[in-house]
């Protein structure tokens, strides 16, 4: 479905054939409507943005937020394996899964790159982009919040993404995430959550270890993550 | 895919085929399960590497890479053997080393090159009509377009850009610069190149080619000890880590060992079950404390007082009252101790002056060469006063004699050490030391005994070759005197007994340093017993703790003067292990050809950054210490005190002392020009001009803006996040941006300004036209840069990496491409370089440039001024290369720069090559490097040899240094030997065959070659010592005696009292001022603590303090550590917010509480950036600062000494340095936190 190629498009970096490309884009979601309606309209504001913006101030408001804020990263493994061993191979299997439906990376990005997976999606059928999409799901809908709380006209994309992958919201893993650092001055408490070290308390199980050491390690271990890699190449 | 139903889960087959004796079975189930286990671990290739990051550990990886993503990494394993009975090398690698692969990926990377919006702009918009240098020009002619881009620095509003655009606008600012300034106002700033050698070069050699200024880091980084160009003439020189395991007394000195040395610590851990004892002398229970036999918790700061002490135990018990047979032959043969030094009267008491010199006395005895620079020593067998081999004078101008050997004039001599007997001295004098110990402020101990304290010392008299008598006395006796030890000679201010309360007796040292005496004795006897149990196997571990302080000297002198008492330097297992910064770039000399294109000119432009960044951030106009305070009261006569710092700066640059960037205020390519339109040679168009006051040299108006530096290189580097002491100055003088700089100047307070420096009474703001920031991770320096540019990281790139802590050479390899749009370090600079040679041909050609060179050490200039002469002030004629800096003309061939870059020069061939003042031919290695990187087949460079790639770069470096080519080494040691006139050949002989490729070291790490440009040798039977081949090859010291120079007698060391070591209290650097204070609500709990900066645990200087990872073991941010008793004053609990500030700045952070801490400090590890986790100050209202907010770099007039043997100008060698531990700050806890997190409001720093 192209909606999903003109969703990557307005993910990507800002240029002056993007701006020319709004009514296509426009036209795409419309015909289409694998966007629910409310999330199409959802998405005006953006896109009249990006038709009628300066070039400069939307290139700058894209690399403050995708470039450089970590918490918004469009790579989506930055959010379930961060800086963790597993993401190397994590975007191996990726890659692995474009490979298997024909196509090979092409340009700088990474194969976890949101718009990337869109592009790739784009060549699926919807059922299973959707599947796809919806293993992703609790990172869209993190990404969506936090996008909301910023007052970002980016957010109906992410949220439109949410809805066409029928994520739910408030299920357990977004709750995780959404709960980790933001760059936001409502998150000085999640900061402290993470950073803060349990009390030791000896007993009722002296061999359990260091709880500390316990906590932060679970913390840091995300549990193997439902990788949408994966779950393709299973299909 | 699932399994589940391939597989038997409850059941097994009886069905089973036996083989191999029932050692193998064969199934009938499937096993396709097992795949995901083999694919897990599954990858393409393994690929060497390693992190280029500061720190000495250089450890060698293993990469593991599938479908070109990096998915893991281990340790590799496969160093060469170490020999029987020493410890391997491995394991090495440590936990933050483990966690980069993923920081490879990490949202934190910066993916495209990135410029200011608002600068992105007005490129565009003037590139439309305009040439790229007329783009450029139009932008800086417009005061408001400079602005609008200079203001917003730190502020966000980054966009994008192709290389292409960024490359052209870099070129076209660097041609528009040189033509309008000159090239000397681009400076590059990147530190340690041992970390990734050609990383560093590609910067370099672009800079070079342009005339741009290279600016040096180890003094800056205040790593440099200024101590060990004064005592050896070599910058730093250390043993390797295997060699703890010989020792058999190990001294861990403000050393963290297990902390910051992890690959290496095992030697430490396996000496200590090999019987070595250890002490370990830290005021906190470190790491390392916990490791300690004996653990002394001197107080901050009073590291001086505690070796004094040492010192004063060891003469007393080993050279007095018992003569240790070893240790006297070693301080005889090995120490300027029996030199002679002539006693100066002045004011009716006489004070210890210049070592006596061969021209003092009649007929200069004998030697018709360089008298002025020959010592002089007392001959034991006949009482005659002889001129002994291997002074300084001896090394230039004649051969065969600068050498170790006990001779004089070919004849056999003993110097005499002492002149205590009656029969070998005419009388007792009473001679006068300084004494600063009263000075102290800030809690620390004061000891107010006067400015002078009196002691007797046996003299002789000598007829001068004027006819005139002078007293003489030997510098043993005279450092006897200085540590107050009593001989009988009957005077005051000396002691016999340990618990008298006279300076430098352990009693005394406990008054200052809070160790109990029993344990100074305890150590120092130890300590020495130990070195004369195993000739010399007593070893000093130290770090930068003790470096870091204004009166560092002191520390590092007394700790020298221990070693150099017992025989400790150069011999195995002894000595002096400085371990602070990666200081050993081991093939140096095939290196600095390629890093400073000496293959196209000579020389280059290189400057020491701690005076630069002191003028040309105007913390000069800031300055709180005055000359007065340091002074010595036994300072020869002299305008001293009416010089401010900076003064003493620009004399030590106008007598070619230290370097000068810029250089003169008029544009270099200009002087060129005129000094040919007139047919006469550059240094004498420059010496006239100079002297008729048309030219006038930049350092004496920093803040006129002919002489403002105008572009900036950040690379390799974080300059504003992590070394940048003095960061609010940095940030409102050059970079004229936000900043939170809260004192007044001199100017604004009323207090006397400097003389020789000119004053604007508006400072500059905003000196810098551009910041170009090349960095993989967006830094804090990133962050206020102008252009970004994205380079390969540690995996994706091709290095050479060294260390002072091992003997190898090893690689950095692309173990995969750049990621995103990245390219490599040598990559980008050649990117630049092409656009500039598209660029610049509009407005230069083939120009002559003049560059100005201070007196070199390790040249002939090193002994250019016995005497201390400013043309100036008429004192003088102005001599260039003499009693001024050289003036050479250089020929930039502007519009063929790329292709010079990528090619190897012509002066290799027609002048050859060389360091440390030897040089040898290099045509045969020119001739390998054609056929191994293969010529150019066209253009101005058809012919010469490439350098296009990475490893072409590397194999240059290869093949030129000795210690990777056998056939070079052996060369370099033929040419020592005409120095010496002794055999040295035979160290690297066995190895003349063995050359060292890119391609053997990517197959496993190479031990070095030895060379005579390092001061150990690489052998199976002893490991790498620094000194070893003076004590044992004979070769001299590169000082004024040649030996270990433990007086200093130049007069700017006698003015500032530092003759000797001495107990010199930290500065008081008054920076709580009523602007500081003016904070705090009255009554309001805070604590005034001083300010330390040690190396972290769970960082690298900065990189990793970015890494989640880390930050995870950590708090995940800024943090302070206090004491439990300065926390409750303050009322502060653990993992508070808290505000750290003086006149300085102001840094946020939290607070750990600790019993650890000693009361009255607070430790903030270095460097946290602060763009992680910061929140905003309630005073400045902008996001709080770095540990350097709070500093401001303090210089030293005795750094600034030149064209005096050791003490000469070299790059890193000598010069200021960047001390800041002698700060203090108010400590209170904030009341509200906010993390100004508002997006694109340009009124926060650094805010994204």
């Amino acid at each position: 479905m192209k909606t999903f190629r003109a969703l990557s498009a307005l993910l990507a970096y800002p240029s002056a054939e993007l701006q020319a490309a709004v009514p296509a884009i426009r036209r795409v979601i419309a015909a289409e409507g694998v966007i629910p309606p409310g999330q199409a309209t959802a998405l005006e504001p953006l896109l009249d943005s990006l038709a009628t913006g300066d070039l400069y101030d939307l290139e700058e408001r894209y690399v403050l937020l995708f470039d450089r804020s970590r918490s918004l990263s469009l790579n989506l493994f930055e959010h379930i394996h961060g800086e963790s061993r597993d993401r190397g191979s994590a975007m191996v299997d990726l890659l692995e899964t474009y490979r298997a439906g024909g196509f090979d990376l092409t340009g700088p990005e990474l194969p976890d790159h949101l718009p990337v997976l869109l592009e790739f999606l784009s060549t699926q059928p919807l059922a299973e982009a959707r599947a796809i999409l919806a293993d992703a799901g609790h990172i869209l809908v993190a990404l969506a919040e936090r996008l909301r709380r910023r007052e970002s006209l980016y957010a109906p994309v992410l949220a439109a993404l949410v809805a066409i992958a029928q994520a739910t919201p408030d299920s357990e893993e977004a709750r995780a995430l959404l709960a980790e650092t933001d760059d936001d001055p409502t998150d000085l408490a999640a900061l402290d959550a993470t950073y803060a070290e349990a009390q030791v308390v000896f007993g009722p199980d002296p061999n359990a270890g260091c709880p500390a050491a316990r906590e932060v390690l679970a913390r840091m271990s995300t549990a193997p993550a439902p990788a949408p890699a994966r779950a393709a190449a299973a299909n | 895919m699932s399994h589940l139903l391939d597989r038997l889960n409850f059941l097994t087959s009886v069905r089973k085929d036996i083989f191999s004796g029932g050692h193998g079975q064969t199934t009938i189930e499937n096993r396709d399960w097992e795949d995901t286990y083999r694919a897990r671990w599954r990858h393409d290739k393994i690929v060497r590497s390693t992190h280029g990051v500061n720190c000495t550990g250089s450890c060698s990886w293993k990469i593991y890479v599938k479908s070109g993503i990096v998915t893991w990494e281990t340790q590799q394993t496969d160093y060469p053997r170490t020999r029987p009975d020493l410890p391997n090398h491995e394991p090495r690698g440590c936990a933050r080393g483990a966690s980069y692969s993923w920081y490879l990926y990490s949202a934190n990377r910066v993916k495209t090159p990135l410029v200011r919006g608002r600068l992105m702009k007005l490129w565009r918009e003037k590139r439309k009509t305009m040439t790229p240098v007329q783009a450029w020009a139009a932008i800086q002619s417009d005061p408001a377009a400079r602005a609008s881009y200079v203001k917003a620095r730190g502020k966000g509003g980054f966009v994008r850009a192709s290389w292409d655009e960024v490359t052209e606008l870099t070129a076209a600012a660097n041609a528009y610069t040189a033509k309008e300034y000159g090239p000397d106002r681009v400076f590059g700033f990147s530190p340690i190149p041992a970390m990734s050698m050609v990383s560093y070069a590609a910067g370099s050699r672009y800079l070079s080619l342009l005339g741009g200024t290279c600016m040096s880091f180890y003094d800056w980084y205040c790593d440099l000890p200024p101590a060990s160009p004064m005592t050896w003439g070599e910058q730093t020189d250390v043993p390797e880590s295997a060699d703890w395991y010989n020792a058999g007394y190990l001294l861990l000195w403000g050393s963290n060992v297990p902390q910051t040395r992890t690959p290496d610590a095992h030697f430490y851990t396996e000496a200590r079950y090999r019987g070595t004892k250890s002490a370990v002398i830290c005021p906190d229970y470190s790491e390392a404390a916990k490791f300690a036999d004996i653990w002394l918790n001197a107080k901050q700061g009073t590291d001086a007082a505690l070796g004094m002490a040492f010192g004063h135990v060891i003469l007393r018990e080993f050279h007095l009252d018992r003569q240790v047979p070893y240790f006297e032959e070693y301080v005889r043969k090995y120490s300027d101790m029996p030199m002679l030094v002539r006693l100066e009267a002045q004011d009716g008491r006489l004070v210890p002056g210049r070592q006596l010199r061969a021209a003092d006395l009649p007929g200069a005895l004998g030697e018709t060469n360089n008298p002025e620079w020959k010592t002089v020593c007392i001959d034991e067998a006949t009482g005659d006063l002889v001129v002994p081999n291997g002074s300084i004078g001896f090394r230039w101008g004649e051969q065969g004699k600068w050498n170790l050997e006990e001779k004089a004039q070919g004849k056999d001599v003993t110097p005499r050490l002492t002149l205590i007997l009656e029969e070998h001295r005419d009388e007792v004098a009473e001679v006068a030391f300084p004494w600063f110990g009263g000075a102290a402020t800030n809690g620390w101990v004061s000891d107010d005994r006067g400015g002078v304290l009196m002691r007797r010392v046996p003299v002789k008299k000598v007829k001068l070759a004027d006819g005139s008598e002078a007293l003489v006395a030997t510098v043993f006796d005279l450092i006897c005197a200085n540590y107050s030890l009593d001989r009988g000679l009957g005077s005051d201010n000396v002691a016999r007994d340990y618990d008298a309360d006279v300076p430098f007796t352990p009693a005394w040292a406990e008054k200052i340093t809070g160790v109990k005496r029993d344990r100074i004795i305890q150590v120092a006897r130890e300590f020495a017993a130990n070195a004369e149990k195993t000739n010399g196997k007593s070893m000093i571990i130290i770090g930068a703790a003790m470096n870091h302080w204004f009166h560092m000297d002191m520390n590092y002198r007394s700790v020298i003067n221990m070693l150099v008492f017992c025989g400790c330097v150069g011999q195995s297992g002894g000595g002096w292990a400085h371990y602070v910064g990666q200081e050993k770039l081991r093939p140096q000399t095939g290196w600095t050809a390629l890093a400073f294109a000496l293959d196209w000119a000579r020389p280059p432009r290189h400057m020491n950054s701690t005076s630069a960044w002191y003028a040309h951030t105007d913390q000069w106009r800031y300055e709180t210490v005055t000359a007065k305070e340091i002074l010595s009261p036994t300072a020869p006569g002299g305008d001293w005190e009416s010089l401010s710092l900076i003064d003493y700066n620009i004399r030590a640059e106008r007598m070619g002392w230290l370097p000068s960037a810029p250089q003169l205020r008029t544009n270099p390519l200009k002087v060129g020009a005129a000094a040919k339109a007139e047919g006469i040679e550059a240094k004498d168009y420059v010496a006239r001009e100079l002297k008729a006051g048309r030219l006038e040299m930049s350092c004496q108006d920093p803040d006129a803006p002919e002489n403002w530096p105008r572009n900036l290189f950040v690379w390799r580097s974080n300059l504003l996040g992590s070394s940048g002491k003095g960061h609010e100055y940095f940030l409102k003088h050059l970079l004229g941006t936000d900043h939170g700089v809260l004192g007044k100047d001199l100017g604004q307070e009323g207090r006397q300004k400097p003389a020789e420096a000119r004053w604007h009474d508006k400072a500059p703001e905003g000196k810098l036209d551009l910041l170009v920031c090349i960095d993989f991770r967006m830094s804090t320096t990133a962050v206020y840069a102008d252009i970004v540019l994205p380079t390969a990281s540690w995996y994706e790139k091709d290095d050479l990496n060294t260390s002072d802590m091992h003997p190898f050479i090893h690689p950095l390899q692309a173990a995969v491409d750049p990621a995103y749009e990245s390219k490599t370090d040598w990559e980008i600079f050649k990117a630049i370089a092409r656009k500039f040679s598209e660029v610049a041909p509009e407005i230069l050609g083939v120009e002559t440039d003049v560059v100005q060179l201070p007196l070199q050490h390790d040249s002939a200039m090193e002994i250019a001024q016995p005497e201390v002469r400013d043309w100036k002030r008429g004192e003088c004629d102005l001599i260039p290369g003499k009693t001024a800096p050289a003036y050479i003309a250089v020929e930039r061939d502007y519009p063929n720069l790329y292709a010079r870059f990528t090619s190897l020069g012509p002066l290799m061939e027609k002048v050859g090559n060389g360091g440390k003042g030897i040089a040898w031919d290099t045509r045969t290695e020119v001739h390998h490097l054609k056929a191994l990187n293969g010529t150019h087949r066209e253009g101005p460079t058809k012919g010469l040899a490439k350098i296009e790639t990475a490893i072409d770069a590397a194999e240059v470096i290869l093949m030129l240094a000795p210690e990777t080519n056998g056939e070079v080494a052996v060369k370099a040691w033929s040419a020592l030997e005409k120095a010496t006139g002794r055999e040295h050949a035979h160290l690297a002989e066995v190895k003349h065959d063995e050359k060292i490729r890119f391609r053997d070291i990517a197959a496993q790490p190479r031990k070095i070659i030895s060379s005579p440009t390092w001061s150990g040798i690489e052998s199976e039977e002893v490991c790498y010592n620094a000194g070893w081949t003076n004590v044992h090859e004979l070769i001299p010291w590169r000082t004024l005696s040649g030996r270990q120079q433990l007086y200093q007698d130049h007069e700017w060391m006698r003015a500032f009292g530092e003759f000797f070591v001495t107990w010199r209290p930290p500065v008081d650097l008054k920076t709580i001022t009523p602007d500081a204070t003016k904070a705090l609500a009255s009554g309001e709990k805070h604590v005034v603590l001083n300010f330390i900066t040690p190396h972290q645990k769970w960082g690298i200087h900065s990189t990793y303090s970015d890494n989640l990872l880390m930050l995870t073991l950590n708090r995940g941010g800024p943090v302070i550590w206090i004491s439990e008793n300065d926390a409750r004053k303050a009322g502060i609990v653990d993992n508070d917010w808290v505000e750290l500030f003086n006149s300085n700045g102001v840094i946020v952070a939290r607070a750990v509480v600790s019993q650890r801490m000693k009361d009255g400090t607070t430790f903030m590890y270095h460097a946290q950036e602060k763009i992680v986790n910061t929140p905003g100050s309630q005073i400045t209202g902008q996001r709080g600062g770095i540990h350097n907010s709070v500093t401001r770099a303090v210089v030293k007039p005795t750094h600034m000494i030149g064209g005096y043997a050791q003490q000469s100008y070299g790059f890193n060698y000598y010069g200021t340095v960047g001390a800041n531990r002698d700060e203090f700050v108010i400590v209170r806890k904030m009341n509200s936190v906010d993390w100004l997190d508002r997006p694109a409001t340009r009124k926060v720093e650094a805010a994204e």
